[in-house]
């Protein structure tokens, strides 16, 4: 470890040890998992950093969608979502969650992820190669440090937007909202 | 008394602090055996920090209790086990109570685990429970023949029994028993080729995947605290405990370090072949093991 961070270390535990224990869910919704494998594995070897891949996403912090998404799978990807506990940072991997990508105009892909969960970084790229992964890593350990990865406070704060937008697109959700909702959450307020 | 009462307090935050270096130096000896560089050898401790700093939810109070019965049977067994010179239990019931004791720690993780109702989970714990039964057999015929050699319960009694005289590993009727422990010591610990049930890639890492934020940290502790027991209740019936501190957490670290590099070059064992090795070989060689020590005694 850096002898410079042990001050930090002891101002700021839980900023520090969320930057350094980058739990990822990898959801490999098309071809962008194929670049990480190299990440994980001994070529690039991510745990350097910190970063392993969990089995399940209420061990994760780190929610990385890697690829195109598709109706159906954004259902998949609200719910995994929802199920892991705060704080979480989701990073949208390629093109194709940035702005549809190679699918712009297709009729079965969303074109813009963040409308639907909220996005704490992007990496762009069509394939991303396993350097920009870890360029994306450090990047986002600036957010994490300036406090401005607060993608798990804005979902809370514009659920109502979020839960709309999805309702939307999907038709009826069949999950239970995560947050008090439009008339409930004016009640609770009053 | 006050040097009793602070051994009880001391011992176990030990066992948790020996238990996370060696979570850490696993982590970083598979990454060099992989040719990486590896995470640094804090990173268990880092990875517990976040995990109490996240928040996790609870499925239920049996998922609570379980977990608190998993870590207060691991904490409690470190105070029966010698570390060194100290056992602040050692006057009360010796290897019964252990055997009892080591029970505690799955119990408890399959009643937390089992609360939280995910199939994986269930999956999990039957293999967790059918690889006890498994490493149980030949782990109460070394015990037995120990016992029945020494002509004692005490482990106390068992340790100094061998600094009287020889190393149970290398006294001739204890060797037989000896191997058959380290051939199932990874079954005991759960590592490796033994890690059927917690697998990641096939159950969704068992019985822990419905645990998130400060859960998972106790688990974590939990297999930290695991692991130190395993290793260290070996050291004392066979490798002669130590008369100091210092000398018994190298012979845990050098019992740990092989196992660890052994375990590192076999894959994950399915849980019939794990049994049927289990009842096999290590069952074999200890049963004559105890055949040799009572034609002996």
């Amino acid at each position: 470890m850096d002898r410079n961070k042990i001050g930090k270390w002891l101002k700021q535990p839980a900023k520090m040890a969320n930057k350094y224990s980058l739990n990822a869910v990898y959801f490999c919704t098309g071809c962008g998992i194929i670049e990480i494998p190299p990440v994980i594995t001994a070529r690039w070897d991510a745990e350097r950093f910190g970063i392993i891949p969990v089995a399940t996403p209420r061990q994760g912090n780190l929610f990385m969608i890697t690829g195109y998404v598709s109706l159906k799978t954004l259902r998949a990807i609200i719910r995994t979502y929802e199920q892991m506990p705060d704080p979480k940072y989701t990073v949208g991997f390629g093109s194709c969650p940035i702005n549809g990508g190679m699918y712009w105009d297709s009729y079965n892909t969303i074109k813009h992820l963040d409308r639907y969960i909220p996005v704490d970084g992007w990496i762009a790229g069509c394939m991303p190669r396993p350097e920009a992964v870890f360029i994306g890593v450090t990047h986002l350990w600036t957010l994490i440090e300036k406090d401005m990865a607060n993608g798990y406070l804005r979902y809370r704060e514009h659920y109502d937007q979020y839960r709309g937008n999805q309702e939307k697109l999907l038709g009826k959700l069949d999950w239970p909202p995560l947050y008090a909702t439009g008339i409930a959450q004016k009640e609770i307020a009053a | 008394m006050v040097a009793t009462v602070a051994q009880c307090v001391l011992l176990p935050v030990l066992g948790i602090v020996i238990g996370l270096f060696f979570l850490g130096l696993y982590r970083k000896i598979m990454a060099r055996l992989h040719w990486r560089y590896g995470p640094p050898l804090i990173q268990p401790v880092i990875d517990i920090l976040r995990l109490f700093f996240q928040g996790g939810m609870s499925h239920g109070a049996v998922f609570d209790f379980g977990l608190v019965l998993s870590l207060a049977g691991a904490m409690a067994i470190i105070l029966f086990i010698p570390f060194a010179q100290w056992c602040p239990l050692q006057g009360s019931g010796g290897m019964l109570v252990i055997l009892y004791l080591m029970l505690l720690m799955p119990l408890g993780t399959a009643l937390s685990g089992g609360e939280a109702a995910n199939p994986n989970a269930s999956i999990g714990i039957s293999r967790k429970l059918i690889l006890a039964l498994g490493y149980e057999v030949p782990l109460l015929l070394i015990l037995l023949s120990v016992m029945s050699y020494y002509s004692t319960i005490s482990i106390v009694d068992i340790v100094r029994g061998q600094q009287a005289s020889v190393w149970a590993l290398f006294s001739w009727p204890l060797a037989l028993p000896g191997i058959a422990y380290i051939l199932i010591l990874p079954a005991v610990l759960g590592v490796r080729p033994f890690d059927t049930t917690t697998a990641p890639q096939e159950i969704s890492s068992g019985p822990l995947v419905e645990y998130g934020g400060k859960y998972l940290a106790f688990e974590h502790i939990i297999h930290a605290l695991s692991l130190f027991l395993g290793i260290s209740l070996f050291v004392n019936l066979f490798l002669g405990g130590a008369a100091n501190p210092i000398v018994f957490f190298v012979k845990i670290l050098v019992v740990f370090v092989a196992c660890v590099c052994i375990n590192a070059v076999f894959p994950r064992l399915r849980i019939e072949q794990a049994v049927s090795y289990l009842w096999k070989w290590p069952t074999a060689i200890a049963f004559l093991g105890l055949v040799v020590v009572s034609l002996v005694k």
